[in-house]
């Protein structure tokens, strides 16, 4: 909204400003006239005004004025019609006395409204006397010229004065790569006619790098004084150069060929005095060389653009917030005045997986009086490959600038880029997603210092050969031997406890068996063997809790197995009840003796008495 | 006597333990100064620890960092030398010295070696010497262990077993206690040195008359095999070449 409004104001501005500039009221007037020399004072109007103010003319003689002329003329293009019509007053004047004099805007009243012209600045130099000395200088050369002259336009030589050509320079005494303007200029004197140009032979400006400002293809001659002459003077070319070496840089000079028209007196003849005649001679001129003393800038920053002059920076991003695999652009632009076309393009600290293309460079340029002057800007294309908020950092743009003699930085602002994770089904995406990427080595350099673990010793200590260190081996081995010592001393003492119980058992068995023994050593083997079974079985009904009456093999064999006995044992105890209940019912069919039995009863008891507690 | 030393060295290393907070507060304020880049004032800091008869392979690892960064590699060398015989199994420690070596202007051809050899010495420096001696007594107290069970097991299998495994204890002790040995002897000896002058003539006897043999740089790493009154050093490249130099040339790690 307020963008239009603004654009709506512009456009009635220009309007409004067209129209009240459409009165022009010009003066117009040469830059260089001769004491005692007539000339013109020209104010052109476009429309009709009355009450012409003129400024302050004492310093010139009014000859004549003013008289007025008008024209008009219509104009119909495409059916538009377009009236303009031009008033002029002219004066002629004389200048009295030499000096520079500012001749000040005059005025004139168009419509009620008063306008003012432009003022003029007219040098006044002392008189030429030599007008005609010249003149006559001039036939005396053409004279000799027609005598050796082949060619039918002979080669005329026109002195110095009256015809020459300059190389002109704005600066002679620069940096490298700062800009010179270098003008060629050519000079005729007011008398000699020139009808044209031949061969021009351009200087090379070796050791430069030139930029060509663009000078009308007709060579408008303005009035110039110069060691006091008045001269004629044109511009044929304007050059901006920087130099690209160092030291002592000659211009090789310009070199051009005019053609003069001459008047030519010949013998005395009858049209003689009534007609002249005038024939065209060439002349050579050369300019002499310039020399520019170009001097090496001071030592230049790392990262140095290579730019001379003045500069500014600015930068963009086409946008902050992208998806990933979207391509950025960011624009640097450089404007300003020097070497824009040499600028190499800054280089951007991109984060390291960006993928980077090199930068495009565009520039607009004008070559002008000021110099080179305009922009050059580099398009930095990057596609981020993955999500993540980035930074663009801040870069320095540094150049020379010839005026302070000194390397200046321009920084550019950074950037904040937001990336967000792209559609999975783009082409590239699915690329680098299932891509792996080695880890790039970016730099190589020692590892970061150790934050923690403090564990100061003293210098050369340690703890092998300390006394904990023997101390511990000979702890252990204390330690050992009395271990060993006292688990010796314990087993022995185990084994004590069993010898007593096993007495003890012993004991028990053979109390039971005594009636046994006695019938054993009365040989009386019936009652022996009784009392063995009354023995056996008293001491199992005691050892198992079980009563007597109650008794019997299976179950007796069965509660013993309970108790842990083995089967061995048991299978020998039923052996031995067996042994002693044949022995007594059938003695005959028995083969064993009384003391066998004796001692396996005995024996069967003992591991009872250990065994079951 | 000795075990008065020990005793002595105990006490002392007590005392220290004390005022080792001052020195972990002198580490922080180096360790700041580093982080903060102001390199020289973490060297002032980091030498301050070491002044006070104290050293910890973290301390000289940093200060050598500090010095590689102010560009003085030969003591960064000489620093991450040091840390590496605290600790030889260091893994920052080796990259830091081989990314510093790569400054050293000799390029020199170590003796390859026998095999064995190489083995054997890269088993001995995988452990710091306090690692071996805490190694030979474990080993030795479970070879003692064993012993027991041998004499005490009724089981004939498990008396076989003991037997194995005690005296593979016993072997690795006595290895264990010698590798130890072999360490503590490095740390005491300090065989090893640093060249420190930028360029070295190396002589062929300890005079300066001598035959010019070779040339080598600061940074180079020598080992010291001899030496003739307080001036001069017999020394030993890597290539196994020889020569003799005075003593100021080098500083011993």
């Amino acid at each position: 909204m307020i963008r239009k409004f603004k654009v709506l104001i512009f456009l009635m501005f220009v309007g409004f400003v067209a129209f009240a500039d459409n009165i022009h009221f010009v003066m117009e007037g040469p830059e260089a006239v001769a004491v005692g020399e007539q000339f013109r004072l020209g104010f052109t109007l476009n429309d009709s005004g009355s009450d012409l103010q003129l400024p302050d003319l004492s310093n010139f003689d009014v000859l004549m004025g003013p008289s007025t002329s008008q024209s008009s003329s219509i104009q119909i293009i495409n059916g538009r019609t377009t009236q303009s019509s031009s008033f002029s007053y002219i004066f002629i004047l004389r200048a009295k006395k030499e000096g520079k004099f500012t001749i000040r805007p005059a005025s004139i009243k168009v419509e009620g409204k008063t306008y003012e012209s432009n003022s003029l600045t007219i040098q006044v130099v002392k008189g030429q006397p030599q007008a005609q000395q010249q003149q006559s200088s001039g036939q005396q050369s053409s004279g000799q010229q027609s005598a050796q002259g082949q060619d039918d336009t002979p080669v005329g030589s026109v002195s110095r004065d009256n015809l020459f050509v300059k190389v002109a320079v704005d600066k002679s005494n620069v940096s490298k790569g700062e800009q010179i303007i270098s003008t060629v200029k050519l000079y005729i004197s007011q008398n000699v006619p020139l009808n044209g140009f031949d061969e021009v032979k351009l200087p090379t400006y070796e050791g430069f790098w030139t930029k060509d400002i663009a000078v009308p293809t007709q060579v408008n001659f303005t009035r110039e004084v110069y060691n006091g002459k008045i001269y004629q003077v044109g511009i044929l070319k304007k050059t901006i150069l920087f130099p690209q070496q160092t030291g002592t840089i000659k211009i090789s000079p310009f070199e051009i060929t005019c053609l003069v028209r001459q008047r030519v007196r010949q013998q005395q003849g009858f049209f003689d005095d009534f007609f002249d005649n005038y024939r065209v001679v060439k002349a050579k001129v050369v300019s002499d060389p310039v020399a520019i003393q170009v001097k090496d800038l001071p030592n230049a920053p790392a990262n140095y653009s290579g730019a001379v002059g003045n500069f500014s920076i600015t930068s963009s991003l086409d946008k902050t917030s992208v998806k990933s695999n979207e391509a950025i652009t960011l624009k640097l632009t450089v404007n300003g005045s020097g070497n824009l076309s040499l600028i190499n393009a800054p280089k951007i600290e991109f984060p390291q997986d960006f993928e980077t293309y090199d930068a495009k460079t565009s520039d607009r340029l004008n070559a002008s009086e000021g110099g080179l002057n305009g922009s050059i800007t580099f398009e930095y294309l990057f596609i981020p490959r993955f999500a993540g908020t980035f930074t663009i950092p801040a870069t320095d743009f540094v150049f020379f600038n010839p005026s302070s003699r000194q390397f200046e930085t321009k920084r550019t602002e950074a950037f904040t880029l937001k990336v967000e994770k792209g559609a999975e089904d783009s082409n590239s995406s699915v690329v680098s997603s299932f891509s792996k990427e080695d880890v790039k080595m970016i730099g190589k350099d020692i590892r970061f210092i150790k934050q923690n673990n403090l564990k100061l010793t003293v210098k050369g200590s340690s703890f092998y050969g300390t006394f904990e260190f023997y101390g511990i081996f000979i702890l252990s081995i204390i330690a050992f031997v009395v271990v060993f010592v006292l688990n010796r001393k314990k087993i022995k003492e185990n084994a004590n406890i069993q010898l007593v119980k096993n007495k003890r058992a012993n004991k028990v068995a053979l109390k039971r068996l005594k009636e046994a023994a006695v019938f054993l050593r009365e040989h009386k083997a019936e009652q022996f063997y009784e009392a063995v079974i009354k023995a056996l079985w008293g001491y199992l009904s005691d050892k198992l809790s079980i009563p007597v009456a109650d008794l019997n093999r299976e179950k007796t064999a069965s509660s013993l197995l309970d108790r842990g006995i083995d089967q061995e044992t048991v299978a020998e105890l039923m052996h031995l009840i067996d042994d002693c209940e044949f022995a007594r019912y059938a003695p005959a069919a028995y083969t064993g003796t009384m003391n066998d039995v004796y001692n396996g009863a005995a024996k069967v008891m003992g591991i009872f008495e250990k065994q079951i507690k | 006597m000795n075990l008065m030393k020990n005793l002595f060295t105990t006490i002392v290393a007590i005392l220290f333990a004390v005022s080792t907070s001052a020195q972990a507060d002198l580490l922080q304020k180096a360790n700041e100064h580093y982080t903060k880049n102001e390199f020289k004032q973490a060297i002032d800091e980091y030498n301050k620890i070491l002044m006070t008869n104290m050293e910890s392979s973290e301390v000289y690892f940093n200060l050598g960092n500090a010095y590689y960064k102010t560009g003085q590699n030969t003591l960064a060398i000489l620093n991450y030398e040091r840390a590496k015989l605290l600790s030889p199994d260091d893994e920052d420690v080796n990259f830091n010295l081989q990314v510093a070596n790569q400054h050293v202007v000799d390029a020199i051809q170590e003796l390859p070696g026998i095999f064995i050899v190489r083995w054997w010495n890269s088993l001995v420096n995988s452990q710091t010497t306090d690692t071996w001696a805490v190694f030979s007594i474990v080993a030795f107290i479970a070879f003692l262990v064993l012993l027991g069970i041998y004499f005490f097991a009724k089981s004939g299998d498990i008396k076989r077993v003991a037997f194995g495994i005690g005296s593979l204890c016993l072997v690795f002790t006595i290895f264990s206690w010698s590798f130890a040995a072999q360490q503590k002897g490095r740390l005491v000896n300090h065989s090893y040195a640093i060249v420190i002058q930028p360029t070295v003539t190396v002589k062929s006897s300890p005079a300066e008359t001598g035959t010019n043999l070779f040339v080598i740089h600061e940074g180079l790493k020598v080992k010291i095999t001899d030496k003739l009154g307080d001036n001069w050093v017999e020394v030993k490249l890597g290539d196994g070449n020889k020569g003799w130099l005075l003593v100021e040339s080098i500083e011993r790690i």
